[in-house]
């Protein structure tokens, strides 16, 4: 069964060693080895009748005695045609011991020539696995020897008799054992083979494991080095550029060539990327960055190019690049370290996207804000104007009707020259262009002036508002105006967020972390799936919308805008139906000096 | 009557019809004297050599020649040093404000003005 299910895991390679394997294992079935003692019977029994002076002394003896051998090679036939009955096998030799016993013994007993035949049972019985099977032999030899006597009727009586019987059990003795040894070396020797077999085998068996797995690995590499290709090849848009640690160029991509206009041929180890840079931006970032180490002495500018990425961050900036015709490409480069399988640094990748349109986008879309923005100021300056004349006409004083409408259009146009400011201001803040007056500013006095300028509001939309400021001044760094217009904003807010009756309060808080001024209504709320997006530009909660709040969303862009431009943060938590709490961290300049409540 | 004594005379120059009358109604009402009104920078430059006001009053953004190329043109003229220049206009961004400043400018109103405050600056003495 073993070799069976070998077998079938096998492939052609070790069909040799199988076949080995299965030779070396297998036994000479029942039947072949009864062969030998059925045809000696025969010859034996053809010599009886024909040879003259070989009578039987007892002819009966000698016919039983070949019928329990011919006995014996039936059963032999039996025991080969299966390989489970075959184990009976050593039954076959001990009744041929009784069948060649008697046959003997009808011609003489021990002393006849024809009791040499007992060898045979004695030789098959010897070949099996253990010293017992002597045991077994010399059974068998004595069963045969007392046979004889049987057969005679009288036992052993003269010396002579005795000493025949003793040789005889000696030799079958002496033959069994050195069978038997033989039959045991020659069984160690097969399984010394066959476990020397069996490990060539499993050694084939894992060459071929592995060389599948080789074939399998070197399929996956090409189809990887095939993707890699085609993605180096087809990223046109990005130049992507590698260099060793000394900043040396080994790979330049199409969207190098197309970006810059040398191919890989013309740049790949012959020129350094620093080559493709405005000497005096690197010179500029290496002073900025006091000169980096770096790890390359050749260009102090490449040091500062790659100090980021050499120090393990990925960095994104704006650079030139320029081209060998002198003509200069704006673009956004990111610079990554590239590591041996050990981590050392090997050199850097550079991969950049010329941004040359994005920046006309941007000015473009700056100068059409900058437009919109005086075009819309133009006709509200003229609006504005003349409704002021007409309410200060002393020569043709208006009804209060009149004077009430006149307000409504006043405060209409002020709500669209505050939108087409906010707008402006948004632009300036998405350019860059928003800078700021800062000054070192007492927070209290700006928390104070935006509850003061929204009273006006909550007491006419029947709101509580409530100032809690801590009994020691905040002092921050920062744009008196602008952080007013952060305060207002969220006070404004607020209460348009509140229904009547409720409360708007705002606190000032000195902590650890820094001012933190808070602006807490008891309002409508914000969904707590809507409050990631509530600084996104333009965007609006669903209770405002829901509400009919006015509003264009653009408050708390420019809120957070201002906060962040203080090195400050925003935070803000929500409960639907219970309302919003505000907050914005802005960090103390030193020490708050101490006063008492109310001093100031 | 000018509170300073004598009279302060004003050009001023604006292509929107409806501003320029704003101003020239802030003018008269602060009782200083309006010699000219232009509605674009050429005419307001021709009026400023002509007439030498003490205030030229100009908007920013005018056609063919805007207020800051009217300013520029002013400071190479020696003898319309003494010209005082007040820029209005609805370019708010700092860089804007800014460089009518450095071009010459005394002063920047950014639109929308109020024309009673006007009035009230131009009467007062306009510092």
């Amino acid at each position: 069964m073993a070799f069976d299910r070998q077998g079938v895991t096998m492939n052609k390679l070790s069909d040799s060693v199988r076949v080995m394997l299965f030779e070396g294992r297998a036994d000479p079935s029942p039947f072949v080895k009864q062969s030998a003692a059925i045809i000696a019977l025969l010859v034996s029994l053809a010599a009886v009748l024909v040879v003259p002076g070989l009578e039987p002394t007892h002819p009966s003896a000698v016919w039983v005695g070949a019928a329990i051998v011919v006995a014996a090679t039936v059963v032999a036939f039996v025991l080969s045609q299966s390989q489970g009955l075959a184990r009976y096998a050593s039954i076959v030799p001990l009744i041929d011991f009784v069948g060649l016993g008697l046959f003997a013994a009808g011609i003489g007993g021990v002393y006849s020539n024809f009791f040499a035949l007992i060898i045979l049972p004695v030789l098959w019985i010897a070949t099996g696995d253990g010293r017992r099977f002597v045991g077994y032999a010399i059974v068998g030899t004595v069963q045969a020897i007392t046979v004889g006597f049987a057969v005679s009727g009288s036992l052993p009586e003269t010396a002579s008799d005795w000493f025949a019987c003793v040789i005889a059990t000696i030799l079958a003795t002496l033959t069994a054992a050195i069978v038997n040894e033989l039959s045991s070396q020659s069984r160690k020797q097969i399984r010394a083979i066959n476990s020397l077999a069996e490990d060539k085998e499993r050694m084939l068996q894992r060459t071929v494991e592995y060389a599948a797995q080789l074939q399998d690995s070197e399929a996956r590499f090409r189809a990887y080095d095939r993707m890699f290709r085609g993605v180096w090849s087809a990223v046109t848009e990005q130049s992507v550029i590698g260099t060793d640690v000394t900043g040396l160029i080994d790979a330049w991509n199409p969207g190098a060539a197309k970006i810059l206009g040398p191919n890989a041929q013309d740049t790949e180890d012959k020129r350094y990327i620093f080559d493709f840079h405005v000497g005096e931006e690197l010179e500029n970032r290496a002073r900025e960055l006091n000169y980096p180490p770096g790890e390359t002495v050749l260009n102090p500018g490449f040091s500062a190019l790659v100090e980021s990425a050499r120090l393990g961050n990925a960095e994104s900036r704006e650079w030139s690049y320029v081209r060998d015709d002198g003509s200069l490409v704006p673009v956004q480069l990111s610079v990554t370290k590239r590591v041996d399988e050990a981590g050392v640094t090997v050199g850097y990748l550079f991969v950049a996207s010329d941004v040359t349109q994005a920046r006309e986008v941007s000015r473009l879309k700056d100068e059409f804000v900058g437009l919109i923005s005086h075009e819309l100021r133009t006709p509200l300056s003229s609006i504005l104007g003349y409704l002021e004349l007409m309410r200060d006409d002393e020569d043709n004083p208006l009804s209060p009707e009149h004077i009430k409408y006149l307000g409504v259009a006043e405060r209409n146009a002020h709500r669209l020259l505050r939108l087409v400011g906010d707008l402006l201001f948004t632009a300036q803040v998405d350019s860059g262009k928003f800078a700021l007056d800062a000054h070192d500013l007492v927070l209290d006095e700006i928390i104070s002036a935006a509850v003061e300028s929204a009273r006006p509001a909550a007491d006419a939309a029947g709101i509580s508002l409530l100032e809690l400021l801590p009994d020691r001044m905040a002092v921050v760094h920062g744009d008196a105006l602008r952080l007013g217009q952060a305060v207002d904003n969220l006070v404004s807010n607020a209460i348009k967020f509140t229904p009547r009756g409720g409360t708007v309060t705002i606190a000032l808080d000195c902590t650890e972390r820094g001012a933190v001024v808070t602006v807490r209504d008891t309002g409508m709320g914000i969904a707590a799936s809507e409050l990631d997006k509530l600084f996104s530009r333009f965007f609006r909660a669903s209770t405002a919308t829901k509400n009919a709040v006015p509003g264009v969303g653009l408050g708390l862009t420019i809120t957070k805008a201002i906060v962040t431009a203080h090195h400050g943060e925003m935070g803000v938590e929500s409960e639907e139906g219970v309302g919003t709490c505000f907050s914005l961290t802005l960090p103390l300049v030193s020490e708050p000096a101490f006063v008492t409540v109310g001093a100031a | 009557m000018h509170p300073m004594g004598g009279s302060y005379r004003v050009v001023i120059a604006d292509d929107d019809v409806d501003i320029r009358e704003l101003v020239e109604i802030a003018v008269s009402r602060a009782g200083v004297e309006l010699v000219a009104s232009a509605g674009d920078g050429k005419s307001a430059l021709d009026a400023i050599r002509s007439f030498v006001p003490d205030l030229a009053i100009l908007d920013v953004a005018m056609p063919e020649m805007s207020g800051l190329d009217v300013v520029r043109a002013m400071r190479t003229d020696e003898s319309l040093d003494s010209v005082r220049v007040l820029l209005l206009s609805a370019s708010v961004d700092e860089a804007t404000m800014a460089g009518g400043i450095s071009a010459g400018a005394n002063w920047y109103f950014p639109k929308p003005f109020s024309p009673k405050e006007l009035s009230a600056w131009l009467s007062i003495g306009r510092e």
